[in-house]
């Protein structure tokens, strides 16, 4: 009820809405993919309003009496206007014709030269790969290079340079997914089977929110990713720090914490680096500490949020594929510490 | 009031011919089943394109000697369901069962092929997706033939008991139609399976 | 037009006797057992036709109370309302319902109910094939609702993509049942598209050449030919992919075997895409007869219309691909796809040019079912605007599978069919009941109904460009989409206040409503020549068409048909191009074959959701319905 009187207030400013930034925003682009498509989107916006406002006009000037210029004609026992207005009435709608087909000429022209815009930028010499495999419901992240060493995997959150163009190759572990981070770029269906590829760019800092945008079963709703775009020189600093293996522990509290993380069924599902923990079917956590958000995008990363996950998992998420393990509460804050000092 | 009037009543109470809404029905009914038999072609040419061998490895393709040697009675069969549906026209009995019955054999003989055939394939509808189009297609163009002979042997036995009339003799007119479809679909699907391989770049 | 109880006593054909004697033979002849099991045989086409249109319409109700619980669940930010597998069981079911279960059947039921009287003839050409279809289509509605009320409902999305509806993802027997249930809908449909197929070609009145064909005729017709071409397709990806993927170990669209998910979604929206031309064009049809009678003249242009009704059949299916542009196909066929999908928009442009210089030349009349052609033209016009932003790639990367989406198909679904359906409502309601609907609230009810859409679907489209993706049950609040979502959700329960209306007004009507007699509009076809409302034979005298609208024509211009057996189903078989007289035809009479044909098949098929093998049976039950449908009784000879 409080959700339905905040809305009859706010209906005036409903439409100054959309023109407002705002995350995951397809008209607040942070990329030239974005903002070309941006633009043609208001392209399109202003043209097909004035088609509309000019055929709603025409439709109300027709109901209305005073209109006619043409002479009144004996309908009632024809059925049939004259002649001379059927003549005029076709050359109307012939022009109307001929003007429709010249707009959407224009329309089909301006989109697909967007659309080559679009797939030509990316593929400079100082391109980046990124590997993103859809999982039912959690995004793995994979940095590719030619230098074996330079490899690492992550989940989740991507972090790119800002002015780079980075190509995503897009798969899927299990069904259809599809990457999306509307202030970058549209999206792009990850394909069991296939490899589908994507350019992204920013050209600004800023965390950009994404979120899967093909029905993947029960969790489909709580399939979101951060892209981070960051200075260069943050990104080299954030890159090698993922390069490293998982910190040691450095006091009992975070040792025991450890400790448990081993000792539970954590390990058949997660990686954590540096430890012997090498499942590979759920995210991987040798920098879990350093993410913005847990449970792909559904929590922010915080202690609390941690441990309630980890305590509860189908409470928040009910139906993914975290067991609620039996985890004593004198454990649950070591793991915790644990894994948030994993930065 | 006098209403102006046209009279029909000297027209016929049936028609056997491409006339009767029965014989659009029919073919109607046949183009359906065509567009389903088109469309699986579709879909084999779709998956033998995102492969590189086909048929892939491990299935041996069919032998050429029985399909091939199978067309013949159903070709034959084919005249013999123009015979019985002449026959239905002109209201000959002996026309109408002699085709009736020997279309049913004929498509009986081509069936009995199809099925030692199978015997010989090596693969499965399990097997892979080779495997699941080529059984598909045919395992959907066996049923069809079926219950078209099923339908057949009805107006047989009807013709037998004398219990028929032209609305009888009108079903087996158009069930010449079907026939035709049905059977004339398996040609260009027996192209496709038999033969598509060797002329597209297969094994 | 045709004599009736006005003139009892006249003579028209000295082989009939009276008015009144042949009158009483019709109605012996057309008449079916009564009580319960005679409810079971009847196969006139306005028994059938109402048949269809009243399950349709409670469907579109079971649809919309989905849709109010989906929106409840919506209407704030991590709300608890609906659990996600509930919430995925109704959306699905919502999108299956509406599309299998309430459009392309309500469309049909009023094609099955208005081409026959509009073609001038007594029942559509295949009495019995059409009680099975909608025994069939009855029987896979209830199969679907059963798997919903037994937490079985499928839980894939309408179109059930693979791998997530296949056997590894999919366990159990939902999605089994959605597919089954598709089979049912679709050889129904397949089934009246035979029926309308080959009716409007063989069974005009006299004279009713092809070009005097009224305007619904000609878009039930394409949407027939579209049927045929069209639901193999679904049939294919539904029934024969998915479920032998499923229960017979198949590896059409299974990746794991070398199968393709793409395929599936080539083969599906194949079927798709044509879909909801299917349901699209009778609506225009609607659009046209509602247009005529309430401007008084005929629609203008009408080569140019029925072109455009063959060219957006045609262009249909050239637009599939459309629904994919976000799976990385090549570029130079996505090119090819968005011109199609833009071609499109000038054939329906064509015709909304037609409509409105038709109004704009003619005497207007704004009764109720104008008002639904007016905000038709509003809502669907913006629709097909916002679909033409859909049609070019790089647009739709951004808001496919958003609610932008959403929004779209809705303004086109609802303004494009739902409104001229309300519309067809109130105008064809007095032939159908024999009483008009009140116009007061008749007006009412369209303006709830046009407020309610647009407030909830409008701002689904900025929720759409504001990243909101589609089929999620919950969000969270810091994403801003709370304001708008509460809004379509208040929009919602408009709508289901305008519903409420259009039932009061049916029902109060039916009481109450002025009596209507044959032509209370005037109109110029001729169902209006009958009956309000029809008799079971439709016309006692088959009428011959006098031009394109023979209730226009002047009296001493019209005739009728004589020489017709009135102890006996007849219909008369013209022509095809001209409708010239060819012969007489005997319909079969009243019979529960039809119906337990679909009962033995739709057990089979019930069946085959649980082991694949039934599908034996299934052939063996069908042949024993079909052999006691086609037995023939006593007497088989037809006489003169």
């Amino acid at each position: 009820m409080n959700a339905i009187k905040q809305a009859l207030l706010a209906l005036p400013s409903i439409f100054l809405l959309a023109c407002a930034g705002h995350q995951q925003s397809a008209v607040d682009a942070a990329g030239p993919q974005a903002g070309r498509i941006e633009s043609l989107w208001w392209f399109f916006f202003w043209v097909l309003l004035g088609v509309f406002v000019i055929v709603i006009t025409t439709l109300l000037v027709s109901l209305s009496r005073g209109h006619r210029g043409i002479e009144q004609e004996p309908l009632e026992q024809t059925h049939q206007p004259s002649e001379a207005t059927e003549q005029r009435l076709t050359r109307s709608v012939s022009v109307a014709t001929a003007v429709t087909i010249v707009i959407l000429f224009v329309l089909l022209i301006v989109s697909i030269g967007t659309g080559k815009e679009i797939s030509d930028l990316g593929g400079k010499q100082n391109a980046m790969i990124v590997e993103v495999t859809g999982n039912q419901w959690w995004w793995n992240i994979r940095y590719v290079s030619n230098n074996a060493s330079q490899i690492f995997t992550t989940a989740n959150e991507i972090h790119i340079p800002v002015g780079r163009p980075v190509m995503i190759r897009g798969m899927s572990q299990d069904v259809i997914h599809s990457f999306w981070v509307p202030n970058l770029h549209g999206k792009r269906d990850l394909i069991p089977s296939r490899v589908t590829t994507e350019w992204i760019e920013a050209d600004r800092p800023g965390r950009f929110r994404g979120q899967c945008a093909e029905f993947c079963g029960m969790q489909h709703a709580h399939m979101a990713l951060w892209v981070v775009a960051e200075p260069e020189p943050q990104f080299e600093a954030w890159r090698n720090a993922q390069l490293q293996p998982a910190p040691a522990p450095s006091d009992p509290d975070t040792q025991h914490g450890r400790q448990v993380f081993l000792n539970n069924a954590c390990v058949f599902c997660h990686t954590i680096r540096g430890t012997t923990a090498g499942g590979s079917v759920a995210p991987d956590l040798t920098h879990i500490g350093s993410r913005i958000s847990i449970a792909a995008g559904t929590l922010p990363n915080t202690k609390g949020n941690l441990a309630g996950w980890i305590a509860d998992p189908q409470r928040i998420k009910p139906g993914n594929h975290m067991a609620v393990l039996p985890i004593p509460s004198e454990d649950l804050q070591p793991l915790a510490d644990y894994l948030e000092s994993l930065k | 009031m006098m209403q102006k009037t046209l009279d029909v009543g000297g027209l016929p109470p049936f028609s056997i011919s491409t006339d009767a809404p029965l014989w659009w029905g029919q073919f109607w009914m046949g183009i359906i089943e065509c567009t389903l038999f088109a469309m699986m072609l579709g879909m084999y040419f779709y998956l033998r394109l995102s492969v590189d061998m086909w048929p892939l490895p491990g299935d041996q393709l069919p032998h050429l000697l029985l399909p091939t040697v199978a067309l013949v009675p159903l070709a034959l069969s084919m005249v013999a369901s123009w015979w019985a549906s002449e026959g239905a026209k002109q209201n000959r009995r002996g026309a109408m069962l002699t085709g009736l019955i020997a279309n049913l054999l004929l498509a009986g003989v081509f069936l009995a092929l199809r099925i030692i055939e199978w015997d010989s394939f090596n693969f499965e509808w399990k097997a892979d997706n080779f495997g699941s189009i080529v059984w598909t297609i045919l395992g959907l163009h066996t049923a069809d033939i079926i219950g078209d002979m099923g339908f057949t042997l009805v107006l047989i036995v009807l013709l037998i008991l004398g219990r028929y009339a032209e609305m009888q003799r009108l079903g087996v007119h158009v069930d010449s139609i079907v026939w035709y479809l049905l059977a004339g679909a398996w040609f260009p699907m027996y192209a496709v399976i038999y033969w598509g391989p060797a002329l597209v770049g297969g094994t | 037009m045709t004599p009736t109880i006005d003139t009892p006593d006249e003579i028209i054909d000295p082989r009939h006797g009276t008015n009144e004697q042949h009158r009483n033979r019709l109605l012996a002849a057309w008449s079916r057992p009564g009580g319960f099991f005679g409810w079971f045989t009847a196969t006139t086409h306005t028994a059938i036709g109402m048949r269809y249109i009243v399950t349709a319409f409670i469907f579109l109700l079971a649809g919309g109370i989905e849709a109010l619980l989906m929106r409840t669940q919506l209407a704030f930010s991590n709300n608890t309302f609906l659990g996600p597998d509930k919430y995925n069981q109704i959306f699905t079911t919502h999108g299956t319902t509406m599309m299998f279960l309430f459009a392309v059947p309500m469309m049909e039921g009023m094609g099955i109910y208005l081409v026959p009287l509009m073609l001038g003839t007594r029942n559509v050409a295949f009495p019995r094939l059409n009680a099975f279809g909608y025994y069939l289509y009855l029987f896979g509605g209830l199969l679907l609702y059963a798997g919903l009320f037994t937490n079985t409902g499928p839980d894939v999305g309408w179109f059930a993509y693979t791998p997530l509806s296949g056997p590894q993802y999919s366990p159990g027997k939902r999605v089994d049942i959605w597919a089954q249930m598709i089979t049912f809908t679709e050889i129904s449909a397949l089934c009246v598209a035979t029926e309308i197929f080959v009716t409007v070609l063989k069974q005009r009145a006299p004279r009713m050449s092809l070009n005097r064909i009224p305007m619904f005729c000609w878009a039930m017709f394409i949407q027939s030919v579209m049927v045929t071409f069209a639901m193999p397709a679904v049939m294919i990806a539904s029934t024969l992919m998915l479920l032998l993927d499923r229960t017979a170990a198949t590896h059409f669209v299974n990746p794991a075997e070398g199968g393709d998910p793409l395929l599936y979604q080539h083969v599906f929206w194949f079927f798709g895409h044509p879909e909801v031309y299917i349901i699209f064009i009778p609506a225009l049809g609607f659009v046209t007869s509602i247009v005529e009678a309430h401007t008084r003249r005929g629609i203008f242009g009408y080569p140019a219309m029925v072109l455009s009704l063959v060219g957006t059949g045609f262009v249909g299916f050239g637009l599939w691909v459309h629904h994919m542009f976000a799976t990385g196909l090549p570029q130079l066929g996505q090119a090819f796809f968005t011109a199609a999908s833009m071609m499109i928009a000038v054939v329906s442009g064509v015709q909304i040019f037609c409509w409105l210089a038709t109004i704009w030349s003619g005497r207007v009349r704004l009764h109720t079912a104008m008002y639904f052609v007016l905000g038709f033209i509003f809502i669907f016009v913006l629709g097909g605007l916002t679909g033409v932003m859909l049609a070019s790639v790089p647009l739709d990367l951004q808001v496919h599978d958003t609610f932008f989406i959403v929004a779209h198909f809705h303004y086109v679904l609802i303004g494009g069919a739902l409104f001229p359906l309300f519309g067809a409502f109130y105008y064809w309601y007095p032939k159908m009941t024999g009483r008009l609907m009140n116009e007061t609230l008749g007006k009412i009810n369209f303006w709830i109904l046009f407020i309610g859409f647009n407030l909830t679907f409008f701002p689904m489209h900025i929720l759409g460009l504001k990243g909101m993706t589609r089929r999620i049950y919950t969000y969270p609040s810091e994403m801003g989409w709370d304001t708008a979502n509460g809004l379509a959700t208040l929009g919602a329960y408009i709508i289901a206040v305008g519903g409420i209306v259009f039932l009061a007004n049916v029902f109060m009507s039916k009481k109450t409503g002025q009596i209507a007699g044959r032509n209370p509009w005037e109109a110029g076809t001729l169902e209006w020549a009958a009956d309000s409302p029809p008799d079971p034979y439709n016309f006692e005298y088959l009428p011959v068409a006098a031009g394109r609208y023979t209730m226009w024509a002047a009296p001493e211009d019209r005739a009728v048909v004589t020489g017709m057996r009135d102890d006996r189903r007849e219909v008369l078989v013209t022509s095809v191009m001209d409708a010239e007289p060819q012969h007489r035809y005997v319909l079969p009479t009243w019979s529960a074959w039809p119906f337990i044909s679909a009962l033995l098949i739709g057990i089979g098929f019930v069946g085959t959701v649980f082991r694949f093998w039934w599908y034996f049976p299934t052939a063996v039950l069908a042949g024993i319905g079909l052999i006691g449908w086609f037995w023939p009784r006593r007497p088989w000879e037809l006489g003169r």
